[in-house]
């Protein structure tokens, strides 16, 4: 069976979802989204007064996470938000090291495998 | 059917009240969780565990399972007629022992209960792409493990994804039952290393090596892209950690753009020098005024010619 777009489609900051679809997406009910609403843990970016509660879509893969381990440890859903605090921020970590790792030269980062430095050739 | 013993799999006596259950649960959970646990059979165990606990947790599951009474794990045994008719309304003859505690909890038989609409199961999958394939798009296989076996699905990844990205196939999970919607597949993308390019987002990094000469004086270097060499113009007096931008040569966007690409300079000195080059070097050292750690030491950069 072949999958093309827009089947596929990326989870990002600016991919807002209304909250239904977030909640399902994420393998929550609406009200167990609103009490994590109430924890913090997960921030709505309203439509405006009255209007369709969304979400970004890219609070998914952490949520989706941190709920693979409430079911693994039978946590409970406060505890969930707390986690969903740290696998953002342990996210937000690997990608500034990412970038880093690119940006540095091979002979300054000599800590880190990676490419070597492109020589011609025919030289 | 095997009997299994879950009490013994969790190590609590059969009187264990909720809270040594669970705590005994998470004990060994945390123990040989995927995450955590790499030593061989860790993950068969990890299951074992979670489904004891999946039974002795839940009140009505445990009544069920402790009706079955005592007997020896691996023991082949039939529930009777009455607990049958008790706990697991239609006849699961050929279902082990934790399919048939697993479907107390989608409900009993009883007479005019409507079958709800369950969604189907969504799947995680990770998906390796070389650069050249995150940069045109690529089709990949996946295999997806169901109750009934093992799919293959043949995925269309667009152009432009990045590392780290992550990508929802909707409706492509498990099939739903009694008429609910099919579940997704989420998609974690990674990017193999690549020989000579480091990527960042939709920018690519490479390093250039350059003699001291051609940096001093500027040069016309040969230098690789995705879509092969190029010549870039190396600008005279270019110091070692200058980033010489490649506008639009990086990997596509998806929206029909490329990032760019950057060579990332530093200088490189002969290793060995012949006569000559050494009397070249040794000249240079003499006449020019440059001091490269003026700053440091509070020295002007270039001092006053000698006379």
């Amino acid at each position: 069976m072949q999958t093309n777009l827009p089947d596929a489609l990326p989870l990002e900051p600016g991919l807002l979802v209304d909250q239904g679809e977030f909640a399902h997406m994420c393998g929550l009910s609406v009200t167990e989204v609103d009490e994590l609403v109430e924890y913090g843990a997960v921030t709505p970016l309203a439509g405006g007064p009255g209007g369709p509660v969304k979400f970004s879509s890219a609070l998914v893969p952490p949520l989706r996470r941190a709920l693979k381990l409430r079911a693994d440890f039978d946590l409970d859903l406060f505890t969930v938000s707390m986690l969903v605090s740290y696998l953002q921020r342990i996210a937000e970590l690997e990608h500034e090291v990412r970038v880093l790792r690119a940006h540095l030269p091979r002979a300054v980062g000599h800590l880190r495998e990676g490419p070597a430095t492109w020589r011609e050739p025919h030289a | 059917m095997k009997y299994k013993d879950y009490y013994a799999v969790l190590g609590v006596p059969r009187d264990a009240d909720a809270e040594t259950i669970k705590k005994a649960y998470r004990k060994l959970a945390r123990q040989h969780h995927p995450d955590v646990a790499k030593a061989e059979g860790s993950e068969a165990r990890f299951k074992e565990v979670a489904e004891a606990y999946a039974t002795l947790r839940d009140a009505d599951k445990r009544a069920a399972y402790d009706s079955l009474g005592t007997r020896r794990s691996g023991e082949e045994f039939s529930p009777p007629p009455q607990w049958q008719h008790d706990f697991a309304g239609d006849a699961f003859s050929e279902a082990d022992l934790a399919d048939l505690l697993a479907a107390l909890g989608r409900g009993r038989r009883g007479a005019g209960r409507a079958s709800v609409p369950l969604r189907g199961r969504d799947y995680e999958a990770g998906v390796r792409l070389g650069l050249e394939d995150a940069h045109r798009g690529t089709t990949v296989s996946l295999d997806v493990e169901h109750e009934d076996g093992t799919r293959t699905l043949a995925v269309t990844v667009p152009a432009g994804v990045t590392e780290g990205q992550r990508l929802r196939l909707r409706g492509k999970g498990g099939p739903g039952r009694h008429g609910g919607p099919a579940g997704d597949i989420y998609l974690h993308i990674t990017l193999a290393p690549h020989p000579v390019f480091r990527p960042d987002g939709h920018d690519l990094y490479f390093d250039l090596a350059l003699a001291p000469w051609e940096a001093a004086l500027g040069a016309e270097v040969e230098v690789p892209t995705l879509d092969g060499p190029v010549l870039l113009s190396v600008p005279a007096g270019t110091r070692s950690g200058r980033k010489l931008r490649l506008r639009g040569r990086g990997l596509a966007t998806g929206h029909g753009g490329r990032g760019d690409q950057y060579a990332v300079v530093h200088i490189d000195v002969p290793a060995s020098l012949a006569p000559r080059e050494r009397e070249l070097f040794e000249e240079l050292a003499r006449v020019s005024s440059f001091r490269p750690r003026a700053f440091i030491a509070k020295e002007p950069a270039h001092a006053d010619q000698p006379s």
